[in-house]
């Protein structure tokens, strides 16, 4: 006997989502296949990278990254413009944590004169995180989508408890897309989808973020719930879970102890910037293995591996 | 597991309107009927045109011409005894929806048609039966054995078969019900996959009665191994059980909404 | 796997000659199935088809094993493609290699680095478990690298990356005893090869160029009765690599076909091309996918604490969730004035909490009661965690004398244990805690009484 490739085909695809807009907007999805399993048929668009910025001075991050982007990280519109020079990742993610009301509380006004500004800065696609606070973030989400109407951002995120608002002013009202956010629960998944559906919101305009953890972490939940979704989504062309996925990496993994540990607290650990982006490439290969269509980076050097990375399997 | 294949009834030249339209080649109620079903759920539609033995080949093509060019090249079954039909409608058949399903090839006089599958590619519904009704199990998977024995020398794919054990009514016959259960359940255990006539199984039963009959039956046979049935898709109570078994079974992931979809 | 009357009948010659007391091949095969009658009263079965009627009783991916003693490791008997399917049984294993060319002072450096990682995670003992030892042509260097790798102390396995045969057999005169892997068999040496590996059963790494050559390799081993294998992923590119472990991987437990039966090695050292990111990132993938052993460049704790943080995570059985010892830890180095904060068993409740409490930077004990690995709300609705097991946790640990500062912080979710608490535990005053765990640093910093 010799051998034959095993192949396998699914009925249903990814759908494919654009976000941006002009010559540097991107697609996510639109693949009818596992991540990388190109003898199974398309790959879509691939995964896509973005690099996280912040809307007030990165005071807890590592020392080494406040070196690298200096001054700029000092003003959103600056740093925007500095990483899409020097490091031209696929999309910027802009996080609002200023607005946090366990924080600086910030009004929403203010943040969205931000948001216009670093919009204006560039021509990368913009994906807009929130405070993770769901009261905050309706109001928050809702001016932001005002006044950057016609970017086509991504709004991350909406939740069970907030999805109507956001849903509505976001795609609604001014044409941007929602991440539809669940903490690794499938079910619930499925069912934010349905709901935002149910709004008259076309799944092209919807994004799913089921969750995230770190690698060692509880990890094997995100990485079984979006096999799961994946499968789902393909061989049972279940059309309520074909949406792409982003998965915010960077948002747990400097976090965790691994990545937050200084020299000082773990010295046979050994650097801690390299221990951060270890913890992110680690955490960025598994999701997007599992099936991510997008993830947030912190680190330049997580975002040049994980390219590079992209380039070897494509 | 693939999701349980719905296979809407409503189009069957037993109804006096279907009749009728067929006769004056009058879309409207064709149509209307085909809307209904895919807006309740049905994956693929059957098009029963009668033994149509004058015009059958013209009546095929033009329906099959209808329904498809209307819904997005809905993938259909074509119900009909006569062979010449069966193969009008499947020269005009767009497959890009899925196989055409020739409705039915059996073990006795419609033996045939499996070769008719053969040769067009097509996906069949074999029912196990000879003349008459089956006697019991054994009888019934002997047909089905000696029909798979048939496709296989014909080069058809046995998934490409549906087999069907012959539901009865279950009033007057109800001392069969087990049996057409326990044949599904061995069909199932060969590898293969099993169609189900539904419509008649509670025939002549109370009109309130009927639709639990249906969907308990149906639901009965799913946990056997059921992978599709022929079912009046408008009846509300069979759909939401039929979705719910899938469900159950793993075929459909849960969310509060699961029914709405 | 147990095959169908239909897999069956494709093996029978089809020809309904009756000679079985049936009345065709496929009322036979029917029968067969279902236990009803033996496959040897069909007289016209083939060889091959009896071969693979057997053989289906036997599972689809084999499980090997390497190493001897402490060393030993079971790799593949793999049964799904994906773990929520049932659970992934045998871990990947990780490798630094090791070659007669490097200077000692490299040499050297790896083994530090090996002696260096070396901890405990969640009751899982986290080291490199194997040294990959590559000739490349300096066979006096090889051998004193096999010795220099021996006497070193490191408690590893070995992997002798070697295709010349008589300079294997004087490896294999140093640490034949320890069951090493043999690596490889080719199209070239496969005969000599297995005479090599069979005698003491030692695990034969397989290499070819392609998957079509490495098939007809396998087979051709397999013919020899050969069976304690691993197959070689290739190192001609990073996407011929994940290929080739996804389709032997699935060629065996999606097409039944066990010639690719066995588990894989991937040589990441040689697709990174000494890029240590890249190495972190290729070893992800195959962590993820089906790679059995992934071969690293080196290790330090940069690729340890994701690579093996992830491997714990991946093959954690979705049936039984990690739980930690159910103990008192200290955070922020606790002193004897500090407050003691409950929380539960389950790894990942006990992962996130601990990580707040360490960003808060508040000295605390946490202490977790076993509560049967569940979260917080599934353990008290199960009752595993209620009063009376809190306050005999608190007896019965040695934490009165640690501190003596008597508030006790409880998770908000059960906040309706605090007076069944208070009521065993005369003395402490019980605090509710914040409802989740990110809220817990600013609860800490700003708690009264505290520190």
């Amino acid at each position: 006997m010799a051998f034959k490739t095993s192949v396998q085909k699914y009925s249903g695809n990814v759908c494919n989502l654009e976000l941006g807009t002009g010559e540097k907007k991107i697609s996510l999805g639109g693949q009818n296949v596992i991540p990388f399993y190109s003898f199974d048929g398309d790959t879509g668009s691939g995964a896509k990278i973005g690099l996280e910025i912040l809307d007030i001075y990165p005071d807890n991050w590592v020392d080494e990254l406040k070196n690298l982007y200096g001054s700029a990280a000092n003003n959103a519109a600056e740093w925007a413009r500095l990483v899409e020079e020097k490091y031209s990742p696929d999309f910027i993610c802009l996080r609002l944590v200023g607005a946090d009301p366990n924080g600086l509380n910030k009004s929403v006004e203010e943040c969205a004169a931000l948001a216009i500004e670093v919009a204006k800065a560039v021509k990368l696609p913009l994906v807009i995180a929130g405070t993770q606070n769901h009261e905050k973030d309706l109001k928050l989400f809702e001016k932001v989508a005002e006044v950057l109407e016609g970017y086509n951002v991504l709004l991350l995120a909406a939740v069970e408890e907030n999805y109507k608002t956001i849903a509505a002013a976001g795609v609604t009202a001014y044409k941007h897309k929602v991440a539809a956010e669940s903490s690794v629960d499938i079910n619930l998944a499925k069912q934010l989808n349905i709901l935002i559906n149910q709004l008259e919101v076309k799944s092209e305009n919807i994004v799913m973020h089921v969750g995230s953890a770190a690698v060692g972490y509880g990890f094997e939940y995100v990485a079984s719930t979006i096999d799961r979704i994946r499968l789902a989504a393909l061989g049972q062309n279940d059309k309520t879970l074909q949406m792409p996925i982003i998965t915010p990496v960077s948002f747990d993994t400097w976090n965790v102890k691994e990545g937050a540990s200084t020299i000082e607290d773990t010295p046979e650990w050994g650097d801690q910037t390299e221990r951060g982006i270890a913890m992110e490439i680690s955490t960025a290969v598994g999701v997007i293995a599992a099936g991510s269509d997008a993830v947030i980076l912190r680190h330049p050097r997580s975002a040049q591996t994980i390219r590079a990375f992209l380039g070897k399997l494509i | 597991m693939e999701r349980f294949l719905v296979i809407g009834e409503r189009i069957h030249c037993i109804s006096p309107v279907i009749r009728q339209a067929i006769a004056d080649r009058n879309s409207a109620p064709i149509l209307q009927r085909a809307k209904e079903q895919l807006d309740a759920g049905a994956v693929y539609l059957d098009l029963n045109i009668g033994p149509a033995e004058r015009d059958g080949e013209e009546v095929m093509a033009w329906a099959v011409r209808l329904l498809q060019e209307n819904f997005d090249n809905v993938p259909l079954c074509l119900d009909t005894a006569n062979k010449k039909a069966i193969e009008s409608g499947i020269k005009v058949y767009n497959r890009s929806k899925g196989k055409p399903i020739i409705n039915s090839a059996d073990a006795g006089p419609r033996l045939g048609l499996l070769e008719v599958a053969a040769a067009n590619d097509a996906m069949a519904i074999a029912l196990c039966a000879k003349e008459g009704i089956p006697t019991g199990v054994e009888e019934r998977i002997m047909y089905c054995t000696e029909m798979l024995e048939k496709a296989m020398t014909l080069g058809i794919d046995p998934m490409d078969l549906l087999f069907d054990p012959l539901f009865l009514v279950i009033k007057g016959m109800q001392d069969k019900a087990q049996e057409v259960l326990e044949t599904i359940r061995q069909i199932t255990e060969m590898g293969l996959r099993s169609n189900a006539g539904l419509s008649n199984v509670s025939n002549g039963a109370p009109k309130h009665v009927r639709p639990i009959i249906d969907a308990t039956y149906c639901a009965m046979a799913m946990q056997c191994g059921l992978t599709a049935a022929i079912v009046n898709p408008c009846d509300p109570r069979l759909m939401e059980t039929i979705k719910t078994c899938d469900m159950i079974k793993g075929n459909m992931l849960y969310a509060d909404s699961y029914l709405e979809l | 796997m147990a095959m169908t009357g239909l897999d069956i009948y494709k093996l029978t010659p089809k020809t309904n000659c009756k000679e079985c007391g049936f009345p065709t091949c496929m009322a036979f095969s029917m029968k067969v199935a279902a236990g009803g009658v033996e496959i040897s009263k069909c007289p016209h079965m083939s060889e091959e088809a009896m071969a693979k009627l057997s053989e289906s009783t036997t599972p689809l991916m084999k499980a090997v094993s390497f190493g001897q003693g402490e060393t030993e490791y079971k790799l593949g008997g793999e049964t799904v493609l994906f773990r929520h399917e049932k659970t992934f049984v045998n871990r990947n294993r990780y490798a630094v290699l090791f070659s007669d060319e490097m200077p000692q002072e490299q040499i050297d450096a790896k083994l530090a680095n090996m002696k260096n990682v070396h901890y405990v995670r969640i009751g899982e003992e986290m080291k490199v478990e194997i040294a990959a030892l590559q000739y490349t042509g300096n066979k006096a260097s090889y051998l004193a690298l096999i010795n220099k790798v021996k006497a070193s102390g490191l408690k590893v396995a070995y992997m002798l990356v070697c295709e010349d045969l008589s300079v294997l057999k004087e490896a294999l005169s140093l640490v034949g005893d320890e069951k090493p892997i043999v690596f490889g068999a080719t199209k070239d040496n496969y005969q000599e090869m297995v005479g090599l590996a069979k005698d003491s059963k030692l695990l034969l790494g397989v290499k070819a160029a392609g998957l079509e050559e490495l098939y007809e390799l396998v087979e051709n081993i397999q013919k020899l009765d050969y069976k304690e294998l691993l197959l070689d992923t290739g190192i001609a590119s990073v996407r011929d690599a994940f290929t080739n472990a996804v389709q032997i991987r699935r060629t065996a437990l999606k097409e039944q076909d066990r010639t690719f039966g066995y588990p894989s090695v991937v040589f990441i050292n040689e697709l990174a091309k000494g890029d240590k990111f890249m190495e972190i990132a290729l070893a992800s993938l195959f962590t993820m996918k089906y790679g059995s052993i992934l071969v690293l460049e080196d290790m330090d704790y940069a690729r340890a604490l994701p690579l093996y943080g992830l491997r714990q995570n991946i093959f954690t059985d979705p049936q039984k969730p990690m739980r930690v010892e159910p103990k008192f830890y200290p955070i922020n180095n606790p002193g004897d004035n500090s407050p003691v904060l409950i929380t539960v068993d389950f790894a990942l409740t006990y992962f996130i909490v601990s990580g707040e409490v360490e960003r808060s930077k508040v000295p605390t004990w946490l202490g977790n009661p076993d509560a049967g690995g569940y979260s917080v709300l599934t353990a008290w609705a199960a009752g595993k965690l209620s009063g009376s097991v809190i306050a005999k946790f608190i007896k019965e640990s040695d934490i009165e004398s640690k501190t003596k500062c008597r508030k006790l912080i409880i998770p908000g979710r059960v906040a309706v244990l605090k007076a069944d608490i208070e009521d065993g535990l005369p003395g402490w005053e019980v605090i509710i805690g914040p409802d989740e765990a990110m809220h817990l640093p600013k609860f800490l910093r700003t708690m009264e009484g505290i520190n």
